[in-house]
């Protein structure tokens, strides 16, 4: 019986030790590795192997352990595939606190899914990923797999830490290429964080990045890609759905884009461009008949996205989208540069990030970057850039989707690398002018005139285009300190020419100020008010960013009702700073008149994690300030 | 008598279908129609159906049996850019090899008025795609060439599918305005269908018989003599419908609504009975009833329920000692809720099988909460499994089995029915969670035979806040709070404190209270879910309370104070859904400095709502240097319906002004 026992037990552990990861459980894991973690990577090594122009393999070993329902997303056994790459391997299994495996699944069991995704009306790629329910928590799941693809123009950018609340045990990069190809790499924000550089030579690269902390995500940080390591790589020679390129230098790889992407895509009928010399007439300034064009295509087309094989890369053929009347930002800019080809007017496709977040294309590495595409035209010394996706944008306007950034102008000479439009803090100015009035039981009406210019102009004009109740919705927020507001009427004037928008309101609202007994208490800035949300971080670490400034200038006419003596004025107020400045004045013109006005500027700039704190308190003053009331008495 | 009448409705309808059929038929666009810049009737609308035009046939073809036809023809004019996503169009559909259905986009074109004459575009294979979502569905999309602003666009599309059991749902309303719809089916005397309106606009429905034959074509091979083909006839009788609307308008979503689409205008239909010749009558769905057994009857569900060999031996000692039926509830909902996850897939019957489920831990809600049923009925207790419609699925108001896509569990105690969910880890018995609070549920006994089950929560969930503060002279505040919530404020509580770190909810707490300071901060009963979850912290805060020329000003419920009155709209037309009962209770006591008296007190108020729907009381009380306020908001129902809303909406409107009312203490 004893003997019995203890082969049982025996035979009990050795499955056990089997099925046992036992540097996988979770018990063997640094606190400062948990702290403020949802999820820790315990190891994430990638190994690309490019073996010749046409062929890169890349292999991923992915081991994470999910701490809890937020570190689900950390998994990321998730790959993408087209008709140039295939997932020649995929595959998981899980394990349980104590490294025992749980469950295993095998590539059926991954969802496989076509990846159109919002915008896009139909692409070729697919999505193949884990859909997995976890059953408790910790767990660890070992992740892997293998893709092949002819494209080797993209090669992965290695982020050691990928995420925010997530840490990083271990993270390898192999890269192995042939010394043929031209492979570069380029290395940004290392310093802080254990990486090394195991190997750097004429066909091989490897790092090692080691415990690094989870990190708290904070507000106005600058973008993750610009304060976390990462490691930017590729070919100088390459190839793109099957199509080779190259990439020395710029300019260079301009000429080739120009080369063998675009040519032959600009044709057009006769017909069309004698239209468009019809339609220019006898204008001879490149920018005015560049305008008039401009305006046709607002007209004429619109945004529709198909990816197919190469036309994600190359636009669809000029006569084609003259035809249909649709395109994506490929296709648009380049019809846009077709016609005003037809009247002469010169034109580059400029590729960048779009984005209200400004990204640049990364000036010193020549590569395939950015993700979105604009027009521009040559005008002196600068340039005018084309938003060729929207009907309703200015000529020449950029708000804040391509604004004050690196992009890559594609001269058929050459790629070249500028940088688009800076609205200056000073020029996106709102100026209100208005009035209200108070009646004996705190009810408000008033009249207001906006004028928004500069990328202020950008937020605004699109109400005009709002359904009913998304305006009225709008109006709302943007005057919820006053409660049951009504908007009695709004009419708008949109400026293209000048870039400017104009909103004329009018509005009222029962209950403004506060009647406590024989007093009435209400806040002198109805307007414009700033409610401070800039909120309290215990122990930042980022930096933090102001990404545009702002100059704002409100005067109002205040009646107060009659029969009513002010008790209470506030005082005026003036505050300046290196983040801006900000100043209110009352004037009393008579006993039942005053005049309120207000003026805020706010400047762009980088500050330091330690200079939060310092803005959080400016704009808190100021948000107080906007609060500040007056009280009225009844007279007796 | 019944007779002449059916004769004068016929005529009325052959009249009246004949008048209108020359307007609806694609290719005739006019001028007028380009021309037109704004919707009469709408003038924001970015475009407008001018007509749609749908047809649901039943055809039979030998070897295949029926096929369901449906043709949907559409004239859409497009007003503004914001239009222009009319201009694409998708459908999706089924493509598996046992259940294969196609779509196909025909006569699709789009016209433009150039110099005074109309000029067509017509969509070519360029601009339509199949995109082949997962396994089992895809979608056919269409983009329109040449679309502008002014552009009409025409296009019709055609769907075989063999699924003779529900049609797919018509919709009528969408949200840009409609000017006219038809939607007509044919069927066959041997299926009858249960229809399903809904929304706030009947179709004007008119019907007609006509006899129609099915060949038959039989084969024989004989032996010496080849194939031989003989035909025969079969008739029948065909229903053919019609139902028309005009001008709808585009329908609005508003806030507070439970899931607007419960209010678009549209048509569900379900394959109730069938009768084939030589065959008795079946019944598939007809009344909730026979709905109900249906369900009962399916693989996926009854026979599921009934399983219990792969939980009895676990069983024993779950419910080991266990004796009311109270202790056997909580016990099996907290066995089932630990041992098995939900994959957040929905539906009334189960994929893998409960067996696989419980083996796996994990498994979609039928799963779930048919072995818990099983499990509750095991243990000796009578429980039945209660369908449910959740929130996002609409309301089932009409019997057919898509209704619901939902089940839960249910007991029967003397002191009524205890609902039970085991999905959600902070579900409790008669606390669902949210996504099931929906109306009604349909509870399917041992027997097949069913009733109907009130889901929305009759007791009320408490928020009580007790706090007291004392204001000093320069305006600090600094006090002490204890918050507890009940019921489903409780579960909410805890769904949003999962997993969140103290420290991050703290800052989140301390920015969204006017960047108050918040110490010795501490929680009760989060894993309790018995109990009502509490939490007490000191505070303090330099923003609170306002001094002003020598005066200071405080709001009395500080950070608590509603400041806006959540009903904007002007009208409603949705039922305000609130999802459960609730009391907001606040009790404070208000401590003034030395030096400083009360210069003015809120007066207190009451305010209720007529049929008891809910009461906003504010009480106070000063006694030398402390002042006493009791504020509460109680609302009495889950749901209020639009009639009130007026009242409702001036309901909050007095209760935001009290709750901004201010405390004014001067200087002895």
């Amino acid at each position: 019986m004893q003997f019995k026992f203890t082969c049982f037990l025996l035979l009990f552990s050795s499955t056990l030790l089997f099925a046992q990861k036992s540097e996988y459980n979770t018990i063997s894991i640094a606190d400062s590795l948990k702290e403020n973690a949802n999820a820790i990577v315990r190891l994430n090594q990638i190994d690309i192997t490019i073996s010749s122009q046409r062929n890169m393999n890349i292999m991923t070993k992915r081991v994470v352990t999910v701490l809890n329902e937020k570190g689900i997303g950390e998994i990321e056994a998730t790959e993408y595939y087209s008709k140039t790459s295939s997932v020649k391997n995929i595959e998981a299994s899980v394990f349980d606190g104590l490294g025992i495996e749980i469950k295993k699944i095998k590539r059926k069991d991954f969802k496989d899914q076509s990846a159109v995704s919002g915008s896009t009306l139909f692409s070729d790629d697919r999505i193949i990923y884990l859909d997995y329910t976890p059953t408790q928590y910790p767990f660890t799941i070992i992740y892997e797999s293998e893709v092949e693809s002819s494209n080797t123009a993209f090669i992965p950018q290695w982020y050691p830490l990928s995420d925010y609340f997530v840490s990083i045990e271990k993270s390898i990069l192999n890269v192995n290429y042939p010394d043929n190809l031209g492979f570069k790499k380029m290395e940004s924000n290392f310093s802080n964080f254990k990486i090394n550089k195991t190997i750097d030579s004429s066909t091989q690269l490897s790092y090692t990045a080691t415990n690094i902390t989870a990190q708290k995500e904070e507000d106005y940080s600058p973008v993750f890609n610009t304060i976390f390591p990462k490691v930017m790589m590729g070919l100088e020679n390459f190839h793109l759905e099957n199509v080779d390129g190259t990439a020395k230098t710029w300019s260079g790889f301009g000429q080739w884009y120009s080369e063998k992407i675009l040519s032959g895509t600009t044709e057009l009928s006769e017909e069309t461009k004698l239209k468009m010399k019809a339609l220019v007439g006898d204008e001879k300034d490149p920018i005015k008949k560049a305008k008039l064009i401009y305006n046709y295509v607002q007209q004429k087309s619109r945004y529709v996205n198909i990816s197919i094989g190469i036309g994600g890369w190359k636009p669809m053929l000029a006569a084609d989208v003259d035809r249909l009347g649709y395109g994506d930002c490929k296709a648009l800019t380049n019809y846009t540069k077709a016609l005003l080809n037809a009247v002469d007017v010169p034109s580059y496709n400029t590729i960048l990030y779009g984005s209200s977040r400004k990204r640049n294309i990364e000036p010193d590495f020549v590569s395939m970057q950015g993700n979105h595409m604009i027009l521009s035209i040559p005008n002196g010394d600068n340039y005018i850039w084309l938003e060729c996706t929207s009907q309703d944008t200015p000529f020449g306007y950029q708000g804040t989707f391509t604004d004050d950034r690196d992009v890559l102008i594609m001269k058929p000479d050459g790629g070249e690398i500028v940088r688009t439009k800076i609205y200056q803090d000073k020029d996106n100015t709102q100026i209100s002018k208005g009035k209200f009035s108070l009646s004996q039981t705190g009810d408000f009406l008033g009249k207001i005139i906006i004028v928004s210019e500069g990328s202020q102009y950008n937020q605004k004009a699109a109400i005009e285009n709002f359904q009913p109740t998304d305006k009225e919705a709008h109006y709302k927020k943007y005057w919820d300190n006053i409660n049951n507001l009504k908007i009695d009427k709004i009419t708008f004037t949109n400026d293209k020419e000048n870039i400017s928008f104009t909103e004329n309101a009018e509005i009222s609202a029962v209950n403004y100020g506060s009647i406590s007994g024989n007093k009435i208490m209400f806040v002198v800035n109805g307007y414009n008010q700033i409610t401070g949300n800039v909120k309290r971080i215990r122990n930042r670490k980022n930096p933090f960013e102001i990404q545009r400034g702002y100059a704002d200038g409100d005067e109002i006419e205040i009646s107060l009702p009659s029969g009513f003596s002010i008790e209470f004025l506030p005082s005026n107020f003036e505050l300046k700073t290196k983040f801006g400045e900000y100043k209110t004045e009352i004037i009393k013109k008579d006993a039942t008149n005053l005049v309120y006005k207000r003026t805020m500027f706010l400047k762009k700039g980088l500050y330091s994690s330690k200079e939060y704190d310092e803005y959080r308190l400016f704009i808190e003053q100021i948000s107080r300030n906007d609060n500040a009331k007056i009280i009225l008495t009844k007279n007796i | 008598m019944k007779c002449n009448q059916l004769a004068i409705i016929l005529f009325f309808t052959l009249f009246f279908l004949k008048a209108n059929a020359q307007e609806f038929k694609l290719g005739k666009v006019s001028i007028e129609e380009l021309q037109e810049k704004v919707n009469p009737k709408d003038t924001s609308a970015v475009a407008a159906i001018l007509f749609k035009k749908g047809e649901t046939r039943c055809e039979y073809s030998n070897g295949v049996g029926f096929t369901v036809i449906t043709k949907v023809a559409l004239r859409i004019k497009i007003y503004k850019k914001e239009g222009y996503d009319w201009a694409n169009q998708q459908v999706n559909f089924v493509k598996v090899s046992f259940f294969k259905e196609t779509v196909d986009f025909t006569d699709a074109i789009t016209y433009n008025l150039v110099g005074g004459k109309i000029e067509k575009t017509k969509l070519k294979g360029e601009g339509e795609f199949e995109e082949n979502i997962d396994k089992f569905l895809s979608k056919k999309k269409i983009t329109m060439p040449n679309v502008k602003v002014g552009s009409v666009i025409e296009y019709e599309y055609t769907i075989k599918s063999p699924n003779v059991g529900s049609f797919k749902d018509f919709d009528f309303q969408t949200n840009i305005p409609v000017n006219y719809v038809e939607y007509t089916t044919y069927i066959p005397d041997y299926f009858s269908f249960t229809n399903r309106f809904k929304g706030f606009i009947t179709p004007r429905v008119i019907s007609d018989k006509k006899n129609r034959e099915i060949v038959m074509v039989d084969k024989e091979i004989i032996v010496g003599q080849g194939t031989k083909f003989s035909e025969r006839k079969i008739f029948y009788q065909e229903t053919k419908t019609s139902y028309i609307v005009e001008n709808l308008p585009a329908l609005k979503d508003e806030v507070y609504v439970n899931n607007v689409n419960n209010y678009a205008v549209s048509l569900s239909q379900e394959l109730s009975t069938t009768k084939f010749p030589d065959e008795p009558l079946k019944m598939i769905s007809a009344d909730w009833n026979s709905v109900v057994k249906s369900i009962y009857e399916f693989d996926n569900f009854g026979p599921e329920l009934n399983k219990t060999g792969y939980f009895e031996e676990d069983m024993k000692n779950v419910i080991a000692g266990l004796s009311t039926p109270e202790e056997k509830i909580t016990a099996l909902l907290n066995y089932v809720k630990t041992t098995v996850k939900w994959n957040d897939y929905y539906g009334y019957s189960c994929n893998d099988g409960v067996k696989k489920a419980y083996k796996e831990k994990t498994g979609n809600i039928a799963e779930i909460n048919l072995m818990l049923t099983a499990m509750l009925r095991y243990s000796g207790l009578t429980a039945n499994p209660v369908l449910v419609s959740t929130r996002s699925n609409g309301i089932a108001i009409f019997p057919n089995r898509t209704a619901f896509n939902y089940v839960i569990a249910a007991v029967e105690t003397p002191n009524g029915l205890i609902l039970l969910d085991a999905s959600d880890k902070f579900s409790m018995p008669n606390i669902l969670p949210f996504r099931a609070l929906n109306w009604m549920g349909r509870l399917i006994r041992k027997d097949g035979t069913s009733e109907e089950v009130d889901l929305m929560p009759k007791v009320v969930s408490n928020n009580t806040v007790m706090m007291n503060y004392s204001v000093d002279v320069n305006g600090q505040i600094a006090g002490k709070l204890r918050r507890q919530r009940t019921n489903h404020n409780a579960m909410i509580y805890r769904i949003n404190t999962d997993n969140i770190k103290e420290e991050t909810y703290l800052e989140k707490l301390e920015n969204e209270n006017e960047k108050i300071e918040i110490k010795d901060y501490s929680r009760a009963n989060e894993k309790e879910l018995n109990l009502p979850v509490s939490e007490t912290f000191s505070f303090s805060g330099a923003n609170l309370c306002e001094g002003i020329g020598g005066k200071i000003y405080i709001n009395p419920l500080l950070f608590f104070s509603q400041q806006q009155n959540p009903f904007k709209q002007e009208n409603r037309e949705y039922p305000i859904d609130y999802g459960f009962p609730f009391l907001d209770k606040y009790s404070i006591n208000i401590q003034i400095p030395e030096g400083y008296k009360v210069e003015t007190l809120p007066s207190p108020a009451v305010l209720n709502m007529q049929d008891n729907l809910g009461s906003f009381k504010f009480m106070t009380n000063l006694s030398e240097n402390t002042i006493q306020l009791v504020i509460t908001n109680q609302i009495n129902t889950a749901i209020i319906s639009s009639e009130y809303y007026s009242m409702l909406k001036e309901y909050y409107q007095g209760m935001v002004a009290k709750e901004n009312e201010k405390i004014v203490l001067t200087k002895i």
